[in-house]
């Protein structure tokens, strides 16, 4: 038999990137959420646990690195969900402020389909 | 259905839009096509008489040349994760700027690098609200694969599918006449914009302000689709023309190429 499908936090500002993350991810066998920011994100995460989140850096009201650091500040099982963040950002200053603000893995946009499922395997823990 | 003569004009353009999509070299040709019913010629011969019924993938030629040229193009000047905005001119019930979100998601790898916006707009309310609703039929679906549809579609009952919502939300919709400049103007500036089959139905006057509207509406090196009966040559002098592998469009012009 096998587990519960792993769920994902899409936190992406752009109707047609969460839509893209989505159609990638499920068509994996992940269940898909969707925030438009990180205040967003963080209301959903209110509402139940998510086994991942695959985070957008410039987003309006919240923006990616503010979202994680809220986060990894947080108490309890919150705090310790795996993010990959994804980003048109891709100076090492970027990857340096991603890893500073709590990220897991960063991935540079356009994100190819193989590589979101294969880090999102990963970071989730589910065999590849 | 009933045609008169006063509604000639009408009759020929379905005729040719129909002989143009068999590659019928002549009446004659087009005319024993649709007597044998040959692919099933009679249903298509009558969905071309039915206004407002559009249907997905609709001159996909176009769709390949926004991916394959007009994409290309425009991001020459646009840093990762600006804005490409697309405007589905004359959007009916939502056909076409769904079909060029999924079109975009299927076949443009670097859809995640930008910020695309695509808007659709249509002078009647009625065809708008059911654009948002997002239903469609069998027929809307005909030319699209089984398994975008599986994709993109949560089938409903009584043969109706229903955009997947997330879909749904990466086209806003509004109302415009494109011949009034009080209303093209505030939807601001495109890269690209469809505008298909919808000249063909106004005279002269309103033709010429139509396309100077879009002209607004375009930033400078946007380009405008037509529908591939229309030429923008013959209303305006204001576009150029590009001719690309898999279509012909009209660009405004006026950004300097390094």
């Amino acid at each position: 038999m096998s587990a519960a499908p792993k769920t994902i936090l899409v936190v992406d500002d752009a109707a047609l990137v969460r839509t893209y993350y989505r159609s990638i991810l499920e068509g994996a066998g992940f269940q898909v959420e969707e925030a438009l920011n990180g205040l967003e994100a963080l209301e959903t995460l209110l509402g139940g646990m998510v086994d991942l989140l695959v985070v957008d850096i410039n987003m309006p009201q919240m923006d990616g690195l503010t979202f994680l650091r809220t986060l990894r500040q947080k108490q309890g099982p919150l705090a310790a969900i795996p993010a990959l963040v994804t980003s048109t950002e891709s100076a090492e200053a970027d990857f340096a402020a991603a890893r500073e603000a709590g990220a897991n893995f960063y991935l540079r946009k356009p994100v190819e389909r193989e590589q979101l499922v294969l880090f999102a395997r990963m970071l989730c823990g589910v065999a590849s | 259905m009933v045609f008169t003569e006063a509604k000639r004009y009408y009759v020929e353009r379905r005729v040719w839009e129909r002989m143009a999509a068999t590659d019928s070299p002549s009446f004659t040709h087009y005319f024993a096509r649709l007597r044998t019913d040959t692919h099933d010629e009679i249903q298509q011969f009558v969905n071309a008489f039915t206004v407002n019924e559009t249907y997905f993938y609709r001159e996909d030629y176009q769709l390949k040349c926004l991916t394959n040229d007009l994409l290309t193009e425009r991001l020459g000047d646009k840093p990762a994760g600006d804005a490409i905005r697309i405007w589905s001119a004359a959007c009916s019930t939502g056909e076409e700027p769904y079909s060029i979100a999924i079109w975009l998601l299927e076949n443009w790898p670097r859809v995640d690098q930008y910020f695309i916006e695509i808007v659709g707009s249509d002078i009647d309310s009625r065809v708008l609200d059911l654009a948002r609703a997002g239903t469609f039929g069998k027929r809307a679906l005909m030319r699209l694969p089984p398994a975008l549809i599986d994709k993109y579609f949560d089938a409903l009952p009584a043969e109706l599918w229903r955009i997947a919502s997330a879909l749904r939300d990466s086209v806003s919709f509004t109302s415009v006449n494109i011949v009034e400049p009080d209303q093209t103007r505030p939807h601001g500036q495109f890269d690209i914009i469809f505008c298909r089959n919808v000249l063909i139905y106004f005279d002269d006057a309103s033709r010429r302000i139509a396309a100077e509207n879009l002209y607004e509406n375009l930033l400078p090196g946007g380009f405008v689709c037509l529908g591939h009966t229309e030429s923008m040559s013959r209303i305006s002098p204001l576009f150029e023309v590009r001719r690309f592998a898999d279509a012909i469009v009209y660009q405004r012009p006026g950004i300097t190429r390094s």
